[in-house]
């Protein structure tokens, strides 16, 4: 029953993204054609394919995840669509990719279980480690593969087989990487960690032996900040593994230490790097650096007000006036064209999503999988937050996708990974 | 471990909740101001690259239309073809200006329909074609264009009407303006200078502004006086050099200082065909007020009449004019406060041509959609009786007499029979406003027209309506019955 429910809410959220392609079709003066099919035939093979896979490989996983991913895919991919049809043809491509990659997951794990990732933590941190590196490779070693920098920030690596070139932004995967370290490292020293602390009156300290991941995780996300300007996944990868620290042990001198070295790094980038100074001005007085560094947030807002309740329909509104609409600002352009509705409905998927997530990791009674499903949904989490909340002006913009729904194949195939891995421990956690 | 997680997992949902917050904060609370604000483009652009229907005139001259704009494909920029000489029929729909004449007034119809309303949507998805809706015009474009280069430098206007339809055949006011300079990004510049000009531009002085309709509004008197059986062509009145206003100093003269006739007796038809103010002074004062105000009231007076957007009311005071027997006598003779636009004038024509009964004006014949269909026909809309269609006819008699051997010669087609009054009132600074009214052909007539030419220096102190605006619808008519 409930997977037939499953299935019909997926299909559902399908005929919604091919229901959207025509909506923008009409707003363009144009009409049904094969985008529409096409969109709903790649919807329903990508899911369809993953959907099959958790029958086979993960049976008593929860039917709750996938129905609210597919819609918010198929939200996103409305606002592709309609910025850049071009964009929206590869984002299929990309779509089918990922699909394929997290059966791919889910079989390979279906073998063993989730704990094979706990042995092999130290190579996957290696791994992430050499995915983070990689975007840093110089373009003039006459590789394949090179390094490429965007809009100041040096996190793409470009695959160039001379027929046709690939972009892949590593960091994407890395960050699962991290967080399945992160979880098996603290899984093993979780009691260590948690009862070595000293006393100073009735204040907790960890002992400042204990600091050092900390301290080592800290100089990871200064490194990416400082090589590759990276600020979205320098703050993503500090918090989770600060939130995981927290989770693993109770402590919460983990967490007061953990914000004071956000606050200090912070106010240090802020000092220091010129790319930081830019987002601070321009998330604290967006209307006066208008001209310059507030103009995308208060394109953003703009597009936020005019949306208002209903917004202007798909299509019909200008959500291209936004620089880099359909990756950093779909949140706006979703708010533009689909108003309030719109950006209520995908907070509350996502809303949904993390909730699940957080289901998964209270029902696991095995450490490594309960700090893993934490923390892959701490990570999506605070990157929704930070995004978000980035074009809200509640926090600075860190640029970094809104999961499910940038435009952005890397993005897209690590989400998807990350779903297979939360729909894995369901499965294996299922009582 | 639960404890913690659960810990977080609150946090995480107040962090969820903020952004609920703050999507509230910008699409509701702070919608409107942003919306608003002056930086931010999309009120305007959502206006500006849509398309907008056609306005074409029945033999398929286009007088706007929506292009592709050849910077983004996506969008449409708008198009006067014919300039300057259609500016205020057509008006200009402009994001920054905002919007006049037909464009204005047919904004909704001419609009998009590509737009967020339930029924737009069911029509979308039922396959009907969403472009938006054409108008079509009455005008001809000849006659229009004729009008136009007829009144060449002068500030006036020109209305032509079927009288038996009221469909608009041509609305000219000069000077005009080009309304593509109110599309483009200097717009608001290019309409301040157009405001500030002395001479006016912008304003559709024929049907627009009210002026004085001087000797032109005799043809409402005498209507009256036939009407009420009061008087008819021969009767006589007493044929003073000077008209003594009743319990006033102030005497009414006839344009050349003379009396009208031979000095003793002139008859009505003679005082009409020469325009003599004082024998319709003397008219008026006798029939009174109340009777003139009825049959003005008839002809559309002192009420809104309807047309494509709103036009002033012609005003003719019955309740006042009626205790003041010297403002009376001054009223006869379309002075003083009484008031029209050269479109009610033309009506005023049109009535006597059309048997007397007057019709309602308007210049929009149908709107059309995309694949041409007719979605909205205008419907002839009588006003109502204006007179007898004896007293219409006796009233043509006189008016064709105007042109034959009175003031309105200057109107005579060859081989036509024209029927007129001349007019000439006091206008700005004293100037003279020359006016003319009349239709053609006697017999079944197919235009009624209105010329009006403002008074100005440029008009000069001596333009009357037989010298200046006569000759103007003696063109008029020749082209249109030539055609």
């Amino acid at each position: 029953m409930e997977r037939r429910a499953e299935a019909l809410t997926m299909a559902a959220a399908a005929l919604l993204a091919a229901f959207a392609v025509a909506l923008v079709n009409f707003a363009n003066g144009g009409s049904v054609d094969a985008q529409t099919g096409l969109t709903f035939l790649v919807f329903v093979l990508a899911f369809g394919t993953i959907f099959v896979s958790v029958r086979a490989f993960a049976p008593r996983a929860t039917p709750l995840l996938l129905p609210p991913v597919v819609a918010l895919v198929a939200i996103g991919f409305l606002e592709i669509y309609r910025l850049a049809p071009e964009r929206a043809g590869l984002q299929r491509w990309w779509l089918l990719i990922a699909a394929g990659v997290a059966a791919v997951t889910l079989m390979l794990l279906g073998r063993g279980t989730t704990s094979i990732l706990r042995r092999y933590r130290n190579l996957i941190l290696l791994l992430s480690i050499g995915l983070l590196l990689l975007p840093n490779l110089p373009n003039d070693w006459g590789l394949p593969l090179r390094g490429l920098e965007v809009n100041g920030s040096r996190l793409w690596i470009v695959l160039d087989l001379r027929f046709t070139q690939m972009q892949f932004q590593p960091a994407e995967l890395a960050k699962l990487g991290m967080v399945i370290f992160f979880a098996g490292y603290l899984a093993d020293h979780q009691r260590a960690l948690r009862e070595a602390h000293r006393r100073i009156g009735p204040i907790r300290l960890p002992e400042p032996r204990q600091l050092i991941p900390l301290l080592l995780a800290w100089g990871g996300s200064i490194f990416i900040l400082i090589w590759q300007r990276d600020l979205g996944a320098s703050v993503l990868l500090f918090a989770g593994f600060v939130l995981l620290l927290y989770a693993a042990t109770g402590t919460t001198g983990y967490l007061v230490a953990g914000g004071l070295m956000t606050i200090t790094g912070a106010a240090a980038a802020a000092y220091l790097f010129d790319h930081v100074q830019r987002r601070v001005v321009a998330w604290l007085t967006p209307f006066e650096h208008y001209q310059d560094e507030g103009f995308q947030i208060a394109q953003g807002l703009f597009a936020l007000g005019t949306g208002s309740l209903t917004g202007a329909g798909p299509g019909l509104g200008r959500p291209d006036l936004i620089p880099n609409a359909s990756t950093d600002f779909i949140f706006a352009a979703v708010g533009e064209e689909l108003g309030l509705a719109g950006t209520v409905a995908v907070l509350a998927l996502f809303a949904l999503v993390i909730a699940v997530g957080f289901g998964i990791s209270f029902r696991s009674r095995d450490t490594f999988r309960k700090l893993l499903a934490a923390g892959l949904t701490f990570v999506m989490a605070v990157q929704v937050f930070l995004i978000v909340g980035g074009v809200l002006r509640l926090v600075p913009l860190t640029g970094i996708t809104l999961p499910f729904m940038s435009y952005g194949g890397s993005a897209l195939v690590g989400n998807m990974v990350l779903l297979a891995l939360l729909l894995r421990i369901s499965h294996e956690e299922a009582t | 471990m639960n404890g913690p997680i659960r810990r977080v997992a609150i946090g995480v949902f107040i962090c969820m909740s903020l952004l609920l917050a703050g999507v509230t904060w910008y699409q509701v609370v702070r919608a409107d101001e942003l919306r608003n604000d002056q930086r931010n483009p999309r009120p305007l652009l959502s206006e500006r690259g849509k398309e907008r229907g056609l306005i074409v005139t029945a033999d398929g001259t286009v007088l706007a239309r929506s292009i592709e704009d050849p910077e983004d494909p996506r969008s449409f920029v708008r198009e006067y073809p014919e300039g300057a000489q259609f500016a205020h029929l057509v008006g200009y729909s402009s994001f920054l200006v905002g919007s006049s004449g037909l464009e204005g007034a047919y904004g909704p119809d001419l609009r998009s329909r590509r737009d967020l309303t339930i029924s737009d949507l069911v029509a979308a998805l039922l396959g009907r074609d969403l472009r938006p809706n054409s108008i079509e015009v009455t005008v001809d474009p000849d006659l229009q264009r004729a009008a136009y280069d007829a009144l060449g430098s002068n500030r006036g206007a020109v209305v032509a009407l079927d009288p038996a339809t009221g469909a608009v055949l041509a609305s000219v006011s000069s000077p005009s303006y080009d309304p593509s300079l109110l599309l483009g990004n200097d717009a608001a510049e290019q309409f301040d200078i157009l405001r500030d000009d002395p001479t006016r531009p912008l304003l559709d002085r024929g049907t627009r502004e009210i002026y004085p309709p001087g000797s032109t509004f005799k043809t409402v008197v005498a209507a009256a006086a036939l009407d009420t059986g009061a008087a008819d062509p021969g009767t006589t009145f007493d044929d003073p050099a000077e008209f003594q206003l009743p319990g006033s100093n102030a005497t009414i003269s006839n344009a050349n200082g003379r009396p009208c006739n031979d000095g003793v007796t002139a008859t009505l038809l003679e005082a009409f065909v020469r325009s003599c103010n004082t024998i319709f002074a003397d008219l008026s004062i006798q029939l009174g007020a109340v009777d003139i105000g009825i049959t003005a009231d008839a002809l559309g007076f002192n009420q809104e009449i309807a047309y494509e957007w709103e036009v002033p009311e012609a005003v003719w005071n019955t309740e006042q004019l009626a205790q003041d027997a010297a403002a009376l006598g001054q009223s006869g003779i379309g002075e003083r406060d009484v008031r029209a636009t050269p479109l009610h004038m033309a009506m005023v024509a049109a009535a006597v041509a059309n048997d007397g009964a007057a019709v309602s004006p308007y210049a929009v014949s149908r709107i059309f959609g995309p694949d041409g269909t007719t979605a909205e026909e205008t419907q002839v809309a009588e006003l109502g009786r204006a007179m007898s269609s004896e007293t219409a006819m006796t009233l043509t008699q006189m008016m064709e007499r105007v042109v034959t051997e009175g003031t309105g010669r200057g109107a005579a087609v060859p081989g036509v029979r024209v029927a007129g009054k001349t007019g000439t009132s006091t206008g700005a600074d004293d100037f003279p406003n020359p006016w003319f009214i009349g239709f053609a052909p006697v017999d079944d007539p197919t235009i009624a027209i209105a010329v009006l030419i403002e008074g100005s220096e440029a008009s000069g102190e001596s333009a009357s309506g037989g010298s200046v605006a006569a000759p103007i619808a003696s063109r008029l008519f020749e082209l249109w019955l030539s055609g």
